[in-house]
């Protein structure tokens, strides 16, 4: 049995990494993909967890959690395609339709 | 026993204006044209229904068990009525006239049509007749009105029409003057709220048994005032420290609505932008709010308060009424000079209330009334320089009494009664003011500078009312100098609306100078009652 | 008075009782002139019939006067003082004494106060009311300038009147202040009639104003009063006052103070040092109102409220406590009395000399009143009966010089409203004649060109060059017909231009260059300017002389008015100044400082001989200084009659002294002629023994050095200066023979050379009035209009600015935080991510 410090650890590391996809990257696609790098640092933890206390719950979340991510890339690359059509552009430092 | 209040002099401008207004909205700008002219009938109709309305009250022709005005003591009310509005909270709609809103009241409703008549011809109609008798529906309502919340919603309420008034008929700067007017003084009313709110969470336990509501407390007036009463004659309302807060909270908003030094700025702003209406009822009634205010809530639940803050309230007096009167003299603009003259008055309402004697009270009543008869003229005879000669500036046009003899008497006329001339009202409220300063000064044995410093400022008020006069109306006969702004056009007099408007408001004038009684009278009684009843048990003293 | 308030007898009187109507017939008039006025402008029975309303007054001041005499004959009838007592409330308020824990009803009413005071002004303003009222009619009306305003000129006048009755008429110090200024307001706005002009209306403010400083102290005085005695009614205070019980609680320095204050309300509307500045400068009014307000009565009001306040001096319980006031209300009179009259020595302006001469005499009557005041305070006079007598004739002689000035003065005005009426007139005649010359002389075109040239800012080169159509540097008749076409001016015909250009062409080459045009243009200018700065004064002395043969009856009333003023022996004013003289000195050898008032008074009358005297010799007497002064023609019968009528009041002094005026002041003690017990022929007598042959040695002489110093040095000095007689064949009434021949012979043989003094810096201060006006002028504007402008941008820069600092604080915060947005989805993510973890943090902190 792997001892559970490594895999939160890897999730930690999995997280770190998405989220400084996710500061750093100008293309949308690849802050989404950092974004679900990030969903599955946090499943991956809730598995870890589960297996650890034997409850399933954990897995249950991680159920949740791949379907919210399934309709979240749905969502996120219709709203990326609207956003290519109005700015003709998917580069996040394009819109900032939110400034001041 | 009727409901002669609620609705024909609250509800029937505040509805009909908004009927008024919907039905004038989406009309189409050939339509509006033709409309203008009945709109302005139909509001004067209005206005001149609620003139007749008070004016019966006053002869006290429309009830018959009514109690006779000049004999009315404090705590007394004709015309009271109630309904319930909001149970849980223990909100009514409670209505009633004492001595004190009476006048006010009857102000108002003299002032309504004398506005509409005076400033007929002004521009966009359809709108603006409708926003004035709102405007006077909503006066009325925080005069009228004897529960806090109602009174707090009025208060208010009053804002919105004269700020769409200075909107959209002011001057250049309209925009600035009207936020700064709504921002400043809505500002000092949310402090005021605040301690309208503490108030009433903190009214004693005996009111709790107030039923029928969840919070178990009131919001009528005059059963806050009867508790503060009760607790006054043994100590302080509320604990020493709280009464002081909370009249602190009010004063801050009767003040800067009165307007006091040094809260007084948002008014030569509001009154220079706003349309010559709007100044008349702005000056004439919405300042004579604060004093009303004060009189109606912390002087009579926060007496000890009052005797606590007396030297500062007089210190706002003093302050104010010579700083306005210096300020005047160094004005260019005439209806800046006025505005500030305002100011200068408003400081005898507030040295008369700080002399705590029924004379200055009942002369700070007077002022009221007299100083809203007088400067609605004042503002009147501003409003025709604007309108008939595009200018305002001292200096800019001389000999005028030669082209507008009308035009020239109005502003001898008004300026003579603003600086207190003997047998026009201003002069009795100013006389009285003095005579209630002295006692208070030889009471306190303090020296006669202190009369003679506020004395001169009726020397510097004949001052600049009569350089302004000799700087506009006066020197020049052949070579007159029209002002450049008609461009060369020949000189007008005033138009016979605004002739008709003048002609109403001197005669008042002179009618409360020669027989002041008529108004008075009313007040003694309510001041004399006022202080046997309520300061004396709780202070022992002034 | 001491002693009528003990003995409250009133007596049933249906004049009294009618005596509210004295003042308030004419405040009715008010209105009704004004309003029949404004509708019937310009109607010709209105202006013809009825004198543009100015009958409509007449009626009413007639009625007021036959009031007033009906009030007057039953006072003296019954002799005693009478109070209308049905009193009109006015108002009602309340009061909290904080030492009985109750409010004390207090209210304020009007009533009719009639007492010797109230009777004698009474009479004076009625009286002088309707004569002045007479005169206007044939002043105002007769004047051109005047037309179609009359009506508001009339209207204010009955309003004033009105305001003069009830002052005296009032029976409370508040409404005596209330009609003083009802007063002060119709001063204003008569003084400003001619508003047009900025000389009146900056006269007019600064009467308002000057008055009003006083009036303000005048309020503080009458609040303190009202604190002291808790009501402000004469019978109230008056009855206090001689209460012992009350009078313990009241201190005398205070009561000092307030009666010193209000004494300052008086100083100003009776124009004394320092507040005196404006009176010179209201003779910008019409002369029937300078006549009236600002010599015959309001100006009165000062003296009349200082009269008021003889009880207070003569309560025993004040007794020695309030000569301070005395001496000082005398000082003050002393001072203005002989500043008054060295400025009125270089006036040229007539109706300044009279300006003046009205201060100075005003200044007296102060002096005699701050004397009798004195005598009351410090003499044990309720019960010694000489000092009692002492009392009662000093107070008398001030209040019969008050009687004999206003009516001499008024006088004197009206004569010389009737010399400069006339002398205007005859200007207007023989300017109207210039103006025919004045026109043939300059062609209209060329004026309408030089407008032209003015208008368009062009100089003669520039117009030269734009009309000098060849350039031959030349105009001919076709350029100049041309540019005449072009600027508008008109289009002539050739043989219409040709006399156009001969004006201008001054060599005859039929030619015109740019040295002829702008020559021509230079001469039409120089005398269009002539024609505006040779503006005739006609109220200056220096344009008159020699009008006695020409208005001898107005030369007569002027005469026998300056001779009043001047103390001229038997005459009206000789006998209350002796009197006021001789009681300054009797003070004076009690209290030594008032030393000072004596002799500024004494002096005073030698000035005053000088001044009047000089006045009348310059108008009258002498050869006319101005071809204007030759055409005068005599003055209409409106102006007459009342001259006429003051001429025998003025003369009749004697018999006005022999029925007792020197002693108008009742009490118990005196028995003066109304009584019967003593014959108008004994009080005569008596008055004369007193004044020529005083049996105290001191009086003796000082009444002889006075009669010597104002009815010889002083005139005798003017004759020596000025007049001379009359033109040949000018014939004069032969009452002037001896004072012009006697003008004639002086001033040849004691001609001396006065150019020196008159070129000094001393003459110089005075004919700018000392620098008062200046000072005061430049004290308002350098001070307080400074302070003010000053004062008003601290208002928009300090407090409004401290509102908008704050508007602007806001603001910026704002910015600031709207700075954060900054759109970028990356900055959201890390606000969150940071957001998160400070949550965290915050957490497992607290945990």
């Amino acid at each position: 049995m792997i001892d559970p410090a490594w895999v939160s650890g890897l999730s930690a590391l999995l997280f770190v990494i998405g989220l400084a996809g996710a500061f750093t990257r100008k293309n949308a696609i690849i802050v989404l993909m950092c974004i679900e790098l990030m969903l599955n640092a946090a499943n991956m933890q809730f598995a870890a967890a589960a297996v650890h206390h034997g409850d399933s719950t954990g897995w249950v979340y991680t159920l949740f959690a791949i379907a919210i991510a399934a309709s979240e890339v749905a969502i996120g690359l219709a709203i990326f395609l609207a956003m290519y059509g109005q700015h003709e552009s998917i580069t996040l430092d394009d819109v900032n339709v939110l400034k001041n | 026993m009727s409901d002669w209040i609620s609705i024909p002099l609250v509800g029937l401008p505040l509805i009909s204006s908004m009927v008024l207004l919907a039905f004038t909205a989406n009309a189409s700008e050939s339509a509006r044209a033709k409309m203008g002219d009945s709109i302005r009938w139909v509001t004067l109709a209005f206005s001149l229904a609620m003139l007749a309305v008070t004016t019966a009250m006053f002869f006290g022709s429309l009830e018959s068990n009514m109690l006779d005005w000049s004999t009315m003591t404090f705590g007394s009310f004709n015309f009271e009525y109630r309904y319930t509005w909001i149970e849980s909270l223990g909100i009514h709609w409670s209505v009633g006239l004492d001595a004190l809103s009476f006048p006010m009241v009857w102000l108002t409703t003299f002032l309504l049509p004398i506005t509409i008549i005076a400033t007929w011809n002004e521009k966009n109609p359809t709108t603006y007749f409708p926003l004035l008798l709102m405007m006077g529906g909503a006066l009325i309502g925080v005069f009228v009105a004897l529960d806090l919340f109602m009174f707090y919603v009025f208060w208010e309420l009053t804002l919105i029409p004269m700020f769409f008034l200075i909107l959209k008929w002011g001057g250049v700067d309209r925009k600035y003057a009207a936020q700064k007017f709504f921002i400043y003084t809505f500002t000092a009313s949310v402090v005021m709220l605040l301690g309208l709110v503490t108030l009433y969470f903190l009214q004693p336990d005996s009111a709790l048994l107030y039923s029928g509501t969840w919070t178990g407390r009131t919001f009528d007036i005059p059963t806050l005032i009867s508790h503060a009463h009760l607790a006054n004659t043994e100590g302080w309302f509320l604990g020493e420290s709280m009464q002081k807060v909370l009249f602190v909270m009010l004063m801050l908003g009767f003040l800067v609505k009165l307007p006091s030094v040094p809260f007084h700025t948002w008014l030569p702003d509001a009154h220079v932008q706003a349309p010559t209406g709007g100044s008349m009822l702005l000056a004439g009634v919405m300042l004579k709010m604060g004093a009303y205010g004060m009189f109606r809530l912390p002087l009579a639940m926060f007496p000890h308060a009052l005797e606590y803050f007396q030297l500062a309230l007089m210190l706002f007096g003093m302050v104010s009424l010579v700083w306005g009167a210096i300020v005047c003299l160094g004005q260019t603009n005439l209806k800046k000079m006025v505005a500030y003259s305002s100011v200068s008055h408003m400081g005898v309402i507030c040295i008369g209330i700080a002399t705590m004697q029924p004379l200055g009270w009942a002369a700070a009543l007077f002022m009221m009334f007299a100083h809203g008869i007088i400067s609605p003229m004042l503002f009147a005879v501003c409003g025709a320089f604007k309108h008939h000669y595009h200018s305002m500036e001292i200096g800019a046009m001389r000999g005028m009494a030669k082209h507008s003899p009308w035009l020239a008497t109005s502003m001898m006329f008004a300026w003579m009664a603003s600086l207190g001339l003997p047998l026009l009202a201003g002069f009795v409220a100013e006389l009285m003011m003095f005579l209630a300063l002295w006692h208070f000064i030889a009471a306190e044995g303090w020296s006669v500078l202190w009369m003679v410093g506020p004395a001169l400022v009726l020397a510097l008020t004949a001052a600049y009312y009569l350089w302004s006069m000799q700087r506009t109306i006066f020197e020049g006969g052949d070579e007159t100098q029209p002002p450049a702004s008609l461009h060369g056009e020949a000189v007008p007099d005033i138009s016979d609306s605004e002739k008709f408007a003048m002609i109403v408001m001197a005669v008042f004038t002179i009618l409360f100078g020669v027989m002041p009684w008529i108004a008075l009278d009313m007040m003694h009684g309510w001041t004399v009652t006022f202080f046997e009843t309520i300061l004396a048990p709780s202070i022992g003293g002034a | 008075m001491g002693g009528t308030s003990s003995s409250e007898i009133i007596v049933q009187s249906t004049a009294a009782e009618y005596a509210p109507l004295i003042l308030l017939l004419p405040m009715l008039a008010f209105p009704v002139i004004l309003f029949l006025g404004k509708v019937f402008n310009g109607n010709p029975f209105w202006k013809n019939n009825l004198k543009e309303g100015g009958l409509i007054a007449l009626t009413v001041m007639g009625a007021s006067l036959i009031l007033a005499l009906a009030v007057a004959r039953d006072f003296i009838g019954g002799f005693s003082s009478m109070e209308e007592l049905s009193e009109w409330v006015w108002f009602t308020s309340a009061t909290w004494e904080s030492t009985t824990m109750m409010t004390k009803e207090i209210s304020f009413g009007f009533g009719v106060h009639i007492d010797h005071i109230t009777v004698m002004l009474l009479f004076i303003a009625a009286f002088l009311c309707f004569l002045i009222n007479t005169f206007a009619i044939g002043y105002m009306n007769t004047d051109p300038i005047n037309d179609n305003r009359n009506h508001r000129f009339y209207a204010e006048f009955v309003l004033f009147c009105s305001g003069m009755l009830g002052m005296v008429l009032a029976d409370s110090f508040l409404w005596l202040f209330i009609f003083w200024e009802l007063m002060g307001l119709c001063s204003y706005l008569l003084i400003g009639f001619y508003y047009e002009r900025p000389s009146a209306a900056y006269a007019a403010k600064k009467a308002f104003l000057t008055t009003r400083v006083g009036d303000v102290f005048l309020m503080v005085g009458l609040a303190m009063l009202w604190g002291m005695f808790g009501s402000l009614d004469y019978d109230v205070i008056f009855n206090a006052l001689e209460d012992e019980n009350f009078m313990a609680g009241i201190s005398s320095s205070t009561l000092q103070w307030t009666l010193g204050l209000m004494f300052i309300g008086a100083v100003g509307k009776s124009a004394q040092f320092p507040l005196h500045v404006w009176l010179p400068d209201a003779m910008e009014g019409p002369t029937p109102v300078s006549a009236l307000i600002h010599a015959a009565t309001m100006v009165n009001a000062g003296l009349y409220l200082v009269a008021r306040m003889f009880p207070f001096f003569g309560a025993e319980a004040l007794h020695g406590d309030l000569v301070d006031l005395a001496f000082i209300i005398a000082a003050i009179g002393g001072i203005t009395a002989v500043m008054a009259a060295a400025i009125a020595f270089v006036q040229n302006d007539l109706k300044k000399v009279l300006a003046y001469s009205t201060m100075s005499q005003l200044a007296y009557i102060f002096t005699g009143l701050g004397c009798a005041l004195w005598l009351a305070n410090s003499l044990d006079w309720h019960h010694d009966s000489k000092a009692h007598g002492i009392v009662i004739v000093a107070f008398g002689a001030a209040l019969f010089h008050l009687f004999n000035h206003a009516m001499a003065k008024g006088m004197l005005f009206m004569a010389s409203g009737a010399v400069i009426h006339e002398v205007h007139h005859a200007h207007h005649h023989l300017h109207h004649h210039d103006d025919h010359q004045h026109e043939s002389k300059h062609p209209k075109e060329l004026v309408m060109l030089n407008d032209y040239l003015e208008q368009t800012g062009q100089t003669v080169y520039e117009f030269f060059k734009s009309i000098d159509l060849d350039g031959s540097g030349e105009i001919d008749m076709y350029e100049f017909q041309t540019a005449l076409k072009n600027a508008e001016i008109a289009d002539l015909p050739p043989w219409e231009t040709e006399p156009l250009l001969a004006a201008i062409d001054l060599d005859g080459n039929e030619k015109i260059n740019v040295p002829e045009l702008e020559i021509t243009l230079g001469n039409l200018k120089m005398d269009d300017h002539d024609h505006h700065e040779e503006e005739f004064d006609a109220q200056s002395m220096e344009n008159m002389g020699g009008l006695a043969s020409k208005m001898p009856i107005t030369a007569t009333a002027m005469l026998v008015g300056s001779l009043s003023i001047m103390g001229f022996p038997l005459i009206g004013g000789f006998w209350s100044k002796e009197g006021i003289i001789a009681n300054a000195w009797r003070v004076a050898l009690e209290d030594p400082r008032f030393f000072f008032p004596a002799a500024c008074v004494l002096l005073g009358a030698g000035m005053t001989g000088f001044y009047m005297s000089r006045m009348w010799l310059k108008t009258f007497a002498g050869s006319p200084k101005t071809e204007v002064a030759a055409h005068v023609a005599p003055t209409n019968t409106w102006i007459k009659t009342p001259l006429f009528l003051l001429t025998f009041v003025s003369l009749a002094g004697i018999i006005f002294a022999g029925m007792g005026f020197t002693h108008w002041a009742p009490d118990e003690g005196y028995a003066p002629f109304f009584d019967g017990k003593k014959g108008l022929m004994e009080g005569i007598l008596y008055e004369m023994e007193h004044a020529f042959a005083n049996h105290d040695s001191f009086f003796f002489i000082l009444s002889y050095v006075a009669l010597i110093l104002g009815a010889i040095i002083g005139p005798g000095l003017a004759l020596s200066l000025y007049g001379g007689s009359l033109d040949e064949g000018e014939q004069a009434k032969p009452w002037f023979g001896p004072i012009l021949a006697l003008n004639a012979a002086i001033k040849g043989r004691y001609h001396w050379d006065n150019s020196a003094l008159a070129q000094s810096s001393l003459a110089t201060a005075l004919s700018n009035r000392l620098y008062f006006d200046h000072y005061y002028d430049m004290a308002m504007l350098k001070i307080v209009a400074a302070f003010s402008f000053k004062a008003a941008e601290a208002d928009s820069g300090v407090i409004d600015g401290a509102i908008k600092s704050i508007e602007r604080g806001s603001q910026n915060l704002s910015t600031r935080v709207r700075a954060l947005t900054t759109g970028s989805a990356r900055d959201y993510i890390l606000m969150a991510a940071v957001g998160t973890l400070a949550l965290f943090g915050l957490i497992w902190g607290v945990a």
